[in-house]
């Protein structure tokens, strides 16, 4: 089976306001998609129906063939993980509590790490490339650091699908390009499933295997970087500034 | 492992000090000879009983303030912030300002009236709380609720008092301030098996709690229900605080700052090993304030609540700062 994720007319938002109606897409086993559009378009409320954290306003979301609605939280748990912009902020939580986090669904109650638990754990630090800040506290690092360590805890997850919202917003260029070549990365290698959240054009249109375009007021575009930008759907969607507009003072 | 040691010492500490001075001899005698003496009946029927009350206060609060901190993710929570202790405050304002006189004939049934009292209104708020947690979709929410509950019966309180007699007042008051003391022999058995029970499940929540630490949306992706989880931690919390608070008043302070101390003794914020540390640092600092407030000298024994404060904010103030250089 190809398809990870399909939605069939699903209809999202809150208090059952549809803020976003006849919604069709699916999402492909070791695709990366890039959901777009500017802030306030939908991103997060269609991010958080497709992880059930919020219910559907109508129509339905199947995860592997079967309705998102029936799986049980644990069961979610191993289907896909996320990273979020929100990070945790306690004071003393280390690294390596934060990734073997990902392995609680599938320990018992008391959360005893096993070896074979800890082995996932330092191959998922290894993988992002920070083996060396397994003992540090979470809250010492750099936004870039912070980001991989919540990209390892989702590797430490084991799930087929990866959601990431915003997970470049607050990087810097350097960062950014690392990033994208990780994600790169765990597609082709590890065959994971990701679902990016961006309002960052350019790195959009050169990474992304498919777009989804969401703006205000305007129904969900599907299609590949190029067929968009070749048919002029992204202008539509992001519309260009004037220079005039840059240009005029800031009152 | 020294934190264990040192509760030892201070326990026994507890025992032999205190305003009848005992000598190591005489305490050795009563206590291993079984040597029919005063001192005997002062250290088994006056001191032992104070000092478990102390030692089981002490665990109960400060895992409950643990509770409270990790679930709302807030460093100020403590033991008192969804009202609870409030609750208790006002159950015993109402059996003591209003029928103070008619009990204080009966010491008996006044102590365990008030008590009851307590436990009554803690557990009535508790219950209030844990209906409407289950209607709140945030812990910003819940919090405010329970402060405002919190609000509600202070008031009432302070009405009830504005219009009490002058001595319950004073008895009322009195109460507020706290004692380790105040407890029978007879009642220990239940203070203990509730404190018993409430750190054991708070020791099985570890799971929750450290999924809590990293914020809803991730806990909740890791398999964590989150009503229901919060609910079973506002429950032990709430079980904790109560029982303690209706034993031995509203004591301040233990809830708030032991958590801290464990954390920066440990550096840690895995509740497997947060808890049990919490719990003996809570231990450990009860004992002491229950010492100090009954050195030599203070004629009896001071407040309970005057000395927490005292005793333990410099305590959390020094480890603070000691560990300022190490974080990082």
């Amino acid at each position: 089976m190809n398809e990870v994720i399909k939605t069939q007319n699903l209809s999202i938002g809150y208090n059952g306001k549809p803020l976003m109606a006849d919604i069709n897409v699916s999402l492909n086993a070791g695709d990366i998609v890039a959901l777009a559009g500017p802030n306030g378009a939908g991103k997060t409320t269609l991010f958080k129906t497709l992880t059930a954290s919020i219910k559907p306003v109508s129509g339905e979301v199947s995860l592997m063939g079967r309705n998102l609605s029936d799986y049980s939280a644990t069961e979610r748990a191993s289907m896909f993980s996320l990273v979020l912009t929100d990070k945790p902020d306690d004071m003393f939580l280390k690294v390596f509590d934060i990734v073997a986090a990902g392995r609680y669904p599938y320990m018992g109650l008391l959360a005893r790490l096993k070896d074979k638990d800890r082995e996932i754990v330092m191959q998922s630090l290894d993988t992002v490339g920070i083996t060396e800040l397994a003992e540090r506290n979470f809250i010492s690092l750099s936004d870039g650091e912070k980001q991989k360590v919540m990209i390892a805890k989702a590797l430490a997850q084991d799930t087929p699908i990866i959601f990431m919202d915003e997970p470049a917003a607050f990087l810097d260029y350097p960062s950014k390009i690392e990033l994208i070549h990780l994600m790169k990365r765990l597609s082709r290698e590890q065959g994971k499933t990701i679902l990016f959240s961006s309002h960052d054009l350019e790195l959009l249109l050169r990474y992304s295997d498919q777009m989804w375009l969401v703006a205000p007021k305007k129904s969900l575009k599907v299609g590949s970087p190029k067929e968009l930008v070749d048919n002029g759907i992204i202008d539509k969607y992001f519309p260009p500034i004037s220079a005039k507009e840059l240009f005029s003072p800031i009152l | 492992m020294s934190i264990l040691i040192l509760g030892l010492f201070l326990f026994v500490l507890n025992l032999i000090i205190g305003s009848v001075s005992i000598s190591w001899n005489d305490f050795s005698k009563a206590v291993f000879e079984a040597e029919d003496s005063t001192f005997r009946s002062i250290i088994i029927d006056y001191r032992l009983p104070q000092a478990i009350t102390a030692l089981l206060a002490g665990i109960g609060l400060s895992v409950s303030g643990l509770l409270m901190q990790t679930l709302f993710r807030n460093p100020l929570a403590d033991p008192s912030i969804l009202g609870i202790s409030s609750g208790a405050s006002l159950g015993v304002a109402l059996v003591v300002l209003l029928g103070g006189s008619a009990l204080a004939g009966l010491s008996w049934w006044s102590t365990m009236g008030i008590s009851m009292a307590a436990f009554i209104g803690a557990f009535l708020v508790l219950l209030l709380i844990l209906s409407l947690s289950s209607r709140l979709n945030s812990m910003v929410s819940l919090i405010l609720v329970g402060i405002m509950i919190a609000y509600i019966a202070g008031s009432v309180t302070d009405v009830l008092k504005f219009m009490g007699q002058k001595d319950d007042v004073h008895a009322f008051v009195v109460w507020g301030l706290g004692s380790f003391s105040s407890i029978g022999k007879a009642q220990l058995p239940f203070l203990g098996i509730v404190v018993a029970v409430g750190v054991v499940a708070a020791f099985l929540l570890s799971k929750t709690l450290n999924l809590l630490l990293l914020g809803q949306r991730y806990a909740e992706n890791l398999g964590l229900n989150i009503r229901r989880s919060s609910m079973f931690v506002i429950l032990v919390s709430g079980l904790l605080t109560a029982v303690v608070t209706a034993f031995c008043g509203p004591i301040a302070f233990l809830g708030l700052a032991v958590p801290h101390i464990a954390r920066f003794l440990f550096k840690t914020s895995d509740h497997r090993l947060l808890l049990p540390a919490t719990a003996l640092i809570g231990m450990d600092l009860a004992l002491f304030c229950n010492l100090i407030a009954r050195l030599p000298g203070f004629d009896g024994n001071l407040p309970i609540n005057s000395v927490t404060a005292l005793i333990g904010a410099p305590v959390v103030l020094a480890v603070i700062f000691k560990s300022q250089k190490t974080i990082k």
